[in-house]
């Protein structure tokens, strides 16, 4: 009950981070550095641009849900006189300006733990009760190539693990919105509590400021949102914001689209759960339902016809949502 | 010690820079916390600096981590115009291993280690000595 009475007080007390850029960066300094050298890769990546413009299009562009009130500055509302052209000449700048809000956080595998021992000085044994952390605070250089190495009391000179650079690197280049201690909202317990109040969202803004995305904390808390997203159904949460396409590349890899399929087919988005289907087959080109498509050469409600029959464990209910849409159709040329 | 900043610096100064510990001076008694600094030798200690180049906190903190930063690169810059370090300084450096190992600390570890065998074995006669004690009674 406690724990409860403080996880609520925890997370009220912060405001969602509005930081469009962030993605950007953080893909320059880890992405590109670290995935120039593999070019001839048989499997889709999440940032090729085939990938990303799928998943761009299912996100979907909700320009009521993206703008609506968060914590902000309080500052009187400005009236302005236009004509219709103007309007709309606003209403295109508003979809730019969400398009890059919309802007999706990198999928990177977990970094590898840095254990590399630079000197072993046996004389320097006992030399004090602490360690000390050695940092380089030059102003030029990205944080991940920055020196950050650690004397033990036992004598060794190490390179600090990854946990302690990103403490250090925060204690010395404060970032906004990120702390020195992980929030108390990304323990287990707490996690759950959260997505009982359909706070998935939240959750992944504040994990997005925290943690770099290669790290293992990132991964975990991202894992657990989609994991309990998949497991109520409530992809709805997370759609036309940014976390979408990483939610749909995650079900993708693991094969556990049919619920995400069914709910689109629900709210009658037949293109997304085409586009889906097609990003599918991309991912997993040989698996039945890919090559089947491919001898076909299907487009349309024949990819999901058969996606339904090849892969899914729902069939039945996607093959009752596209008679119910071919009828619907019919009627509607008829009338 | 040859001082060859007047020589290798720009503006005149008489005196010669160094690269010493500056106490930051929080008004707060029993917490120090220096800053490592370039600055001519004839200010005082905690006066006006040229440039500060770290900082180092002498109390552990709760991961038991002494922090120290260095600007590697304008500490090489001062070296290179004729700075010196200071004793503490040059020991810190040579632990972070971008200097050789100072001596002192190489003989402070050596006494440490002496004075931690005295207290061992003078704890070890007590004890035997409380034993005898015990047995004795």
């Amino acid at each position: 009950m406690a724990a409860l009475g403080t996880a609520r007080c925890l997370f009220r007390s912060f405001s969602r981070v509005k930081d469009v850029q962030r993605g950007k960066k953080t893909l320059l300094r880890c992405g590109v550095r670290t995935f120039c050298s593999e070019t001839n890769d048989a499997k889709p990546r999440f940032r090729d641009p085939a990938v990303q413009d799928i998943l761009g299009r299912i996100t979907g562009l909700d320009l009521q849900k993206v703008f609506r009130p968060i914590k902000q500055e309080l500052k009187p509302p400005t009236y302005k006189l236009m004509t219709d052209e103007q309007l709309q000449q606003a209403v295109e700048l508003a979809k730019e300006e969400a398009r890059k809000q919309l802007q999706m956080p990198p999928v990177l595998p977990e970094r590898k733990p840095i254990d590399d021992v630079l000197v072993v000085d046996k004389i320097l044994d006992g030399m004090d009760t602490a360690k000390y952390v050695f940092t380089d605070i030059t102003y030029n250089i990205p944080h991940r190539e920055r020196f950050i190495v650690v004397r033990e009391p036992d004598g060794t000179l190490r390179k600090a693990n990854w946990e302690e650079r990103d403490r250090l690197v925060q204690v010395y280049f404060p970032r906004q919105g990120r702390k020195l201690t992980p929030h108390l909202l990304f323990k287990e317990e707490n996690l759950k509590t959260v997505f009982s109040q359909d706070r998935h969202e939240d959750v992944l803004d504040l994990c997005l400021v925290q943690f770099d995305p290669d790290s293992s904390d990132y991964i975990r808390v991202h894992e657990a949102t989609y994991e309990d997203l998949e497991k109520n159904g409530k992809y709805d949460l997370l759609r036309s914001t940014r976390h979408f396409g990483g939610m749909a590349w995650y079900l993708l890899n693991a094969r556990r689209v049919d619920g995400l399929i069914v709910d689109m087919l629900r709210r009658e988005l037949l293109q997304d759960a085409i586009s889906l289907v097609s990003l599918f087959h991309m991912v997993h080109p040989h698996s039945q339902s890919a090559q089947e498509a491919a001898s076909q050469q299907a487009s349309g409600t024949d990819l999901l016809k058969i996606y339904a029959q090849n892969e899914s464990q729902k069939s039945g209910y996607i093959e009752l949502a596209l008679q119910a849409y071919e009828e619907k159709g019919a009627e509607g040329s008829a009338a | 010690m040859v001082h060859l900043s007047s020589f290798l610096l720009k503006k005149y100064h008489s005196g010669y820079v160094v690269i010493r510990l500056a106490m930051a001076g929080h008004k707060q008694a029993n917490r120090p916390f220096y800053r490592i600094v370039a600055a001519y030798n004839k200010r005082s200690r905690d006066g006006k600096y040229i440039e500060q180049l770290g900082t180092f906190d002498p109390l552990p903190n709760i991961y038991n981590e002494k922090l120290v930063s260095f600007n590697f690169d304008r500490i090489k810059y001062w070296i290179g115009c004729g700075a010196h370090p200071t004793k503490p300084v040059a020991k810190l450096l040579g632990l972070s291993g971008f200097f050789p190992l100072h001596p002192m600390t190489v003989t402070e570890a050596e006494r440490r280690r002496a004075q931690a065998k005295l207290a061992e074995t003078t704890a070890g006669t007590e004890d035997s000595q409380e034993e005898e004690n015990r047995a004795g009674v």
